[in-house]
């Protein structure tokens, strides 16, 4: 019994360091999932925390970060991260009619809705879908090969993505047989290198005189923040009160949908259970607050569901979340990884139990919202107002290319570091030039790792 | 209307459009305005600070802590921090370049967002459908008035419309037909 309180112990501070850490990093906008979550939730497993702590860490930073991405996105029009690109039109709409609180509060109480609905659901889905994860873990490979190519033919490149898997899966292939010659085996180096290739790709153009030229800017760009308006007393405002009865229908509705199409992307999901929300209500004020409210749940909801999903039915990184942002919950050498060779999978798969993911899911969630809604609720002007104003976007790209160099070398030397600096501009230019997105080159490297060696073998026998 | 520029110092330069010196190395990076110089010592200062407390750390772990496996994993802890400590320096010493203008909208304002806003949807909708929540929260906000107005406009320039959009139709369905 005492084991077990002290385990819950542990899982309950880890979710909380993780949603004040990504609470705070969510007002800092540019701050990509990926890029953030990834390592900071790598370095959780590698220093040994036990696994109830690790996914409360993961899934506490993800859902706080939802709510706090709010507040660059709705009052300074600048998206917190990738997930926020999808709700920054309304969120304009909304600030420019001189409402952004209201857009801010209904984005965190639909996010506060659909997280708590989005974990029972998604365990539930895993349960369900559970039996099949055996003649899925056999047919990984392939399994793999067909999830990046649906991937990559959704996103904006259409066919140009799949063809540009050939060449970009090669190059993986190339880069591990050359980093193999030295003893050298890497991974955290590929995402973090296909995380950051946008800003790689950046930096290059920006060292080229033509491209240069064109990223020239006169003057100083401007935001501007609405006034702070605050509608209720207390520190907690009851979410369900911010959002109206049919807003709190089409939130879980939408959660609910979007937990079972688990193998999209979440940007495309909340974009999509927008659209379909939005043709159905009529007038334009309704239209906006309702979409924006649902969208923000279902971008809580996908993360939730794309991470819990694959990881409590097959073990393997099935849905773009997975295979990005969650990737160390199931793969992080020496300590969780996917072995191609043998099949065998150790990592939260099998080291947590149905309940254990359904209690520790909700506990994480649980310490997420009491972290970051009424932090939002209370902090938004104010947390906004000092990020737009002390934190440079130089501060912020120094830090990042700072986590490559430690990344990078900390993993591989400067074999680590070249394949980063490969990767990401390779990434970078491909995402830019063809629309292949982040998601598509997540699954172009366990279509390198674990399909390729199938394929030759096939070719082989 | 009260304007705060990020960088004191510049708020008394009298054209802002016309390049100042610390104006002129202005570009637009990963979706953000930066002065390349600043930019450059920041990425320089980033790096040293970083990889100084991750092989500082490195040394010392050895030494401390047992497992050679945990001391790697401590190292890229405080590599991690030194990220962090790089950035809050570059923060220090490089102010944002950024104009952060605080207002609240004005009316001409508004009713231009919902001009867009008809543009956009095609109708506004009528407030008469609405939910008794919506309506209150639309009072309450002040927005009321102008939903109310720009349905009135919307619903005098209709019949126009109405008698075009038909032929139009036809229009479309003729060339398809064709085809």
């Amino acid at each position: 019994m005492d084991a077990l309180l002290y385990e819950i112990m542990v899982a309950f501070a880890l979710g909380l360091l993780g949603a004040v850490v990504f609470a705070a990093i969510g007002l800092v906008s540019g701050t990509d999932e990926t890029t953030t979550l990834a390592p900071l939730t790598l370095l959780v497993v590698l220093l040994g925390a036990p696994p109830a702590g690790v996914l409360t860490f993961f899934l506490a930073g993800a859902v706080a970060k939802h709510m706090t991405h709010a507040v660059p996105t709705a009052l300074l029009g600048i998206p917190g991260d990738t997930a926020a690109t999808a709700l920054l039109a309304d969120a304009n709409y909304l600030r420019k009619l001189g409402v952004p609180h209201i857009a801010l509060r209904k984005m965190i109480s639909g996010a506060a809705v659909a997280a708590l609905i989005a974990v029972p659901l998604s365990v539930l889905f895993a349960v369900l879908l559970a039996p099949f994860g055996e003649v899925i873990k056999q047919f990984a490979p392939w399994v793999f090969l067909c999830a990046a190519l649906t991937i990559a033919y959704f996103s904006a490149g259409r066919w140009a993505a799949v063809l540009a898997l050939v060449p970009f899966v090669m190059v993986i292939v190339a880069l591990q047989a050359l980093t193999g010659q030295y003893g050298v085996k890497l991974s955290v180096s590929y995402f973090l290198g296909i995380a950051v290739a946008p800003l790689i790709a950046s930096l290059f153009s920006l060292l080229a005189p033509a491209e240069r030229q064109r990223m020239r800017r006169d003057d100083y760009r401007v935001f501007s923040l609405a006034p702070d308006v605050k509608g209720w007393s207390g520190y907690f405002p009851n979410p369900l009160k911010i959002i109206n009865p049919r807003q709190t229908r089409v939130t879980a509705m939408a959660a609910s949908v979007s937990s079972a199409t688990f193998v999209f992307s979440p940007v495309a999901m909340t974009v999509i259970m927008g659209e379909i929300i939005g043709s159905r209500i009529k007038h334009a004020y309704d239209r906006l607050t309702t979409v924006i409210t649902a969208r923000n749940g279902v971008t809580e909801s996908t993360y939730i569901a794309e991470t819990l999903i694959p990881l409590m039915a097959f073990g393997l990184p099935l849905s773009p979340v997975a295979a990005g942002p969650a990737a160390p919950l199931f793969n992080a050498p020496p300590r969780f990884w996917v072995d191609n060779a043998t099949g065998e999978i150790n990592n939260l798969h099998n080291l947590l139990n149905t309940g254990e993911f359904l209690g520790y899911g909700m506990l994480a969630v649980i310490v997420a919202i009491l972290v970051a809604y009424p932090f939002t609720m209370n902090f938004a002007h104010g947390a906004a107002a000092f990020v737009a104003r002390r934190i440079s976007h130089e501060a912020v790209i120094a830090t990042f290319i700072g986590l490559v160099l430690v990344i990078g070398i900390w993993e591989g030397g400067l074999l680590g570091l070249m394949v980063i600096l490969t990767i990401g501009l390779l990434g970078g230019f491909l995402a830019r030039f063809l629309g292949f997105n982040i998601g598509v080159q997540f699954m172009a490297y366990y279509t390198a790792v674990l399909s390729v060696p199938a394929i030759v073998a096939l070719a082989g026998s | 209307m009260q304007h705060d520029h990020s960088t004191p110092a510049l708020a008394a330069e009298p054209s802002l459009g016309e390049g100042g010196p610390a104006r002129q190395n202005l570009y637009e990076v990963w979706g953000d305005t930066i002065d390349v110089r600043d930019l450059a010592i920041s990425i320089a200062i980033g790096a040293v600070v970083s990889l100084g407390a991750y092989f500082a750390a490195k040394l010392l772990m050895h030494s401390l802590v047992e497992s050679a496996q945990m001391a790697r994993a401590y190292a890229m802890l405080v590599g991690i921090l030194g990220c962090l400590a790089g950035g809050a320096i570059s923060a220090f010493f490089f102010k944002p370049k950024r104009e952060v203008l605080e207002h609240q909208a004005d009316q001409g304002f508004r009713e231009q967002v919902v001009a867009d806003l008809l543009k956009e949807y095609g109708s506004l909708g009528r407030l008469e459908d609405l939910s008794p929540e919506v309506t209150a929260e639309l009072k309450e906000l002040q927005l009321y008035e102008l939903f109310r107005q720009a349905q009135a406009r919307e619903e005098e320039a209709r019949p126009v419309n109405a008698s075009v959009a038909p032929s139009a139709g036809a229009a479309v369905s003729l060339s398809g037909g064709r085809g």
